[in-house]
């Protein structure tokens, strides 16, 4: 387990999440406390519909609570405007989503720069980035087709360098070997393995017991109720 | 699942992309049929309450220009209504390809959209129609356009539903047809809807241009829809540049006609009854009456030559102008000219009559000459005549007859023919556009009308007077001078008439220029639908964009570069196609200032600036949207 000397990096206190579906009210998070120190590993695991990607979207700035709170880098992000949240999702969190989420008119290697752009960055900079990402995630021979083209093992490691393009210190993934056979699996972990030891946060959904061996900490997700697993 | 039920559930479940396609498409049908109602009737209107006003040759230019004006928002109508029902049909194709997937037979997905595709164009269309007729009803209620006010010609309603009907189904047909000849694997691929290839080698976006480059990116990526869109903005600024410039020009033009049929600073110098009936004559232009039973014969109208003599002494005056005004029967006599094919002589014209203002004057001394087709007369025109552009389009206009072959069209051109007054024969040489008498005039020489009618003396006399001159120190002048001849002898000076002509034409413009203003509005509401539904489209990849750190302001601007890209394309287009045809078809011989320049260019980027102020509104709607919002 991780020194918990580490800072804080995301807090959650008494986190509420509701949606009004037509005329009822679906409870999807029900007062989720939750700790995460910088560099942990974190892997929450449930049933489908548990919550688990609307407390990934939380945590990233993509939704906010209905009640509650919830402080990432000192910054609470229910009350940011659109603005600030955006340069917290480019500048320190990558999002890896379930269903890759790609741009079908850009090529792989315009999908893992785009993010770049937002920060200004220079095209030096950006090229070189692509390049080593491309490199490192075995996606060289792909660098200018489109998603479409590829296997959904390939969009996903896009996706991996996509999210890791602005190398942000925290990453989320969303099932990120949900729709994965073995083989492109194994290659997930391996990443996940390597930027673990990089020594980047890691908040990752999954039911994938193969990915369990990683997690500092585990969580339990049912019908909103988050419970420390063993 | 029933037939029936699946398409019907489909539309319902899709509320915003089917709600926008219904939108849009009853904004184009209700529009496009306003816009051909509205005209109409304005046309109908003009031509109707104006019977005894203008001129024939300038009921002409209004018709012809309604007209035209008529096709191009029917062509703006068509292009919108096949573009909307292609992207919603286009936005399909993975549906098709999942629904073989699965095993549905050709037939039934074919049908099941087709149902889809004909339920959404019929309710789209009978809304416009209805709407169509419901705006008009209220626009021509309006006080302003009570001259105008004909019934409106219902014939548009079935002629536009049914077009546009046939139009949505033949378009939106084609991707249904595409997609249930296609694969599974192939109808599922976006590279299907996208049609994209491979990429070309990756070079990084530069810092500044960012936006600018993504939107074109994406614009060049979705070819076909950006070149729908781009045809439809063309059309659409192709009608605006005919509506505004050309009706600037013939504005222009033709209160530059009026001003060199009547000039300016001319004193008339009659009779007092003379002159109320010539200054009537005048005025007929915009409608005022005169006495049509006026004797022009009469002795004491006569206008002796030392009256004449002494008001060209009066400072000030730079000619005197004297005519014979005198009213009778001007009969055809037809012409003839050799068929350069056969060599063989045509006859041309007939010998068709009508009562006209004949009018001698002396070629010398004209104070105002008329814009004539052909030459004017001149001083050795003995039996010349010049006629109005009425009297050439009654007596002189090309005319169906009984031949060989049943009714027959027969030619015939004034600049061939001969014109007879009081059994003489008169060779005319030119046609010009003179407000008297709304066109209804002949010139001849005052010496030939004189001797033909056996009055010795002009009843009327024009005096041009110098600009810098004060026209009413000489009006008073002349009037002094005039009582020691006669005490019912007059001057007065014509300017107020013509104000009143010029006056009524701009006023008549004024009305017409409604229908770019409508179109405008019209065009701005299809491009808002067109841009929302373009949205709805690409509002996954928007997400992605927020979703990764883009700003709200980014996708807004990447929104607005793409709306301007296609703003800009199209306004190219359209203004050149519509600046040629302006010049070349609608207005010959146009009266081009540097002011008319100036305004018809301010007019149009107006258009453009409102056009592209207009389009921001669902952009920056859609990025005002919670992320999550856009990406559920």
């Amino acid at each position: 387990m991780q020194s918990t000397e580490k800072p804080v990096v995301i807090s959650a206190v008494q986190l509420c999440k509701a949606y009004q579906m037509e005329d009822t009210e679906v409870e999807v998070l029900k007062n989720i406390d939750l700790t995460v120190h910088e560099g942990q590993f974190v892997a929450i695991y449930g049933p489908s519909g548990a919550g688990k990607t609307t407390l990934l979207n939380m945590i990233s700035g993509i939704d906010k609570p209905t009640a509650g709170k919830i402080v990432v880098y000192d910054k609470s992000l229910a009350e940011q405007n659109e603005d600030v949240l955006a340069e917290y999702r480019c500048n320190q969190v990558g999002f890896v989503f379930q269903s890759y989420n790609l741009v079908s008119t850009l090529t792989v290697a315009e999908n893992i720069a785009f993010p770049m752009e937002w920060k200004r960055a220079t095209s030096q900079e950006i090229q070189k980035r692509v390049a080593e990402l491309i490199e490192t995630l075995g996606l060289k021979h792909r660098a200018n087709h489109f998603p479409a083209q590829l296997s959904g093992g390939e969009q996903q490691r896009v996706a991996f360098a996509r999210a890791l393009a602005n190398n942000p210190p925290l990453l989320l993934a969303d099932e990120p070997t949900g729709n994965l056979d073995t083989k492109n699996g194994e290659r997930i972990i391996q990443i996940l393995q390597t930027l673990k030891a990089e020594g980047k946060t890691i908040i990752v959904s999954t039911h994938d017991a193969d990915i369990m061996p990683l997690a500092d900490l585990k969580f339990f997700l049912e019908d909103g109720n988050l419970a420390t697993a063993q | 699942m029933s037939e029936t039920a699946f398409p019907i559930n489909d539309l319902l479940r899709r509320k915003l992309s089917t709600g926008l396609t219904v939108i849009s498409l009853t904004t184009c049908v209700a529009s496009t049929l306003f816009l051909l109602l509205f005209s109409g009737q304005i046309g109908l209107g003009i031509a109707s309450t104006q019977l005894n006003t203008l001129t024939r040759g300038l009921s002409m230019v209004f018709g012809q220009f309604l007209l035209f004006v008529g096709v191009l928002i029917f062509a703006v109508g068509a292009v919108i209504v096949s573009f909307i029902v292609y992207l919603m049909m286009a936005q399909r194709t993975k549906d098709f390809g999942l629904m073989k997937a699965t095993g549905c037979p050709n037939s039934l997905v074919f049908g099941y959209f087709m149902t889809e595709l004909l339920g959404t164009t019929l309710v789209g269309c009978i809304l416009g129609t209805l709407v169509g007729l419901g705006t008009d009803y209220l626009v021509i209620s309006m006080p302003i356009f009570d001259a105008y006010s004909k019934a409106p010609n219902l014939w548009f309603a079935p002629l536009v539903f049914a077009t546009f009907f046939a139009f949505a189904l033949i378009f939106g047909a084609k991707p249904v047809l595409e997609a249930a000849r296609m694969s599974p694997i192939k109808a599922l691929s976006p590279l299907q809807y996208f049609g994209l290839g491979k990429g070309a080698a990756f070079k990084p976006l530069s810092r500044t241009g960012l936006t600018l480059r993504v939107a074109s990116r994406s614009l060049f990526r979705r070819k076909a829809a950006t070149l729908r869109i781009v045809v439809f903005l063309s059309v659409a600024f192709l009608l605006l540049t005919v509506s505004i410039a050309g009706g600037i020009i013939a504005n222009d033009t033709s209160t530059f006609w009026l001003q060199k049929g009547m000039g300016t600073n001319i004193v008339l110098v009659a009779q007092n009854d003379m002159a109320t009936q010539y200054t009537q004559l005048l005025r007929s232009f915009s409608g005022a009456t005169y006495n049509a039973a006026f004797n022009y014969s009469d002795l004491k109208l006569a206008l002796s030559p030392a009256i004449l003599q002494e008001l060209g002494q009066i400072n000030g005056v730079t000619t005197v102008d004297a005519r014979l005004v005198w009213k009778g029967t001007v009969q055809e006599v037809s012409g003839w000219r050799i068929d350069p094919g056969t060599l063989a002589t045509i006859n041309v014209g007939a010998d068709r009559s009508t009562n006209s203002l004949v009018v001698g004057l002396n070629p010398d001394t004209l104070v105002t000459t008329p814009l004539t087709d052909g030459t004017f007369l001149n001083s050795t025109s003995d039996y010349y005549a010049v006629v109005g552009d009425s009297i050439s389009r009654t007596i002189y206009a090309p005319f169906y007859a009984r031949g060989a072959y049943g009714n027959e069209l027969h030619e015939a051109d004034p600049l061939l023919e001969n014109a007879r007054i009081l059994g003489r024969t008169f060779k005319i040489v030119g046609v010009c556009i003179d407000p008297i008498n709304n066109g209804n005039v002949t010139y001849v020489s005052l010496q030939t009308l004189e001797n033909i009618t056996g009055i010795s003396n002009p009843n009327i006399a024009l005096i041009k007077v110098e600009a810098s001159a004060d026209i009413n120190a000489i009006l008073n002048q002349m009037q002094t001078h005039l009582k020691t001849f006669s005490p019912d002898l007059t001057a007065v000076s014509l300017n107020g008439a013509f104000e009143e002509n010029t006056h009524f034409l701009s006023s008549l413009w004024g009305v017409v220029m409604f229908l770019p203003a409508f179109a405008l509005a019209a065009a701005a509401l299809c491009l808002v639908s067109y841009l929302m539904l373009t949205i709805d489209e690409q509002h996954q990849e928007f997400a992605i964009l927020r979703a990764t750190g883009a700003k709200p302001r980014t996708v807004v601007g990447i929104l607005a570069a793409q709306s301007v890209t296609v703003l800009l394309s199209g306004f190219a287009v359209g203004i050149s196609l519509g600046t040629i045809i302006t010049l070349l078809i609608l207005t010959k011989i146009p009266v081009v200032s540097t002011f008319t320049i100036l305004a018809i260019s301010a007019w149009l980027l107006a258009a453009l600036l409102s056009m592209f102020l207009i389009s921001l509104y669902p952009a920056v709607k859609f990025a005002r949207k919670p992320l999550l919002k856009i990406m559920s």
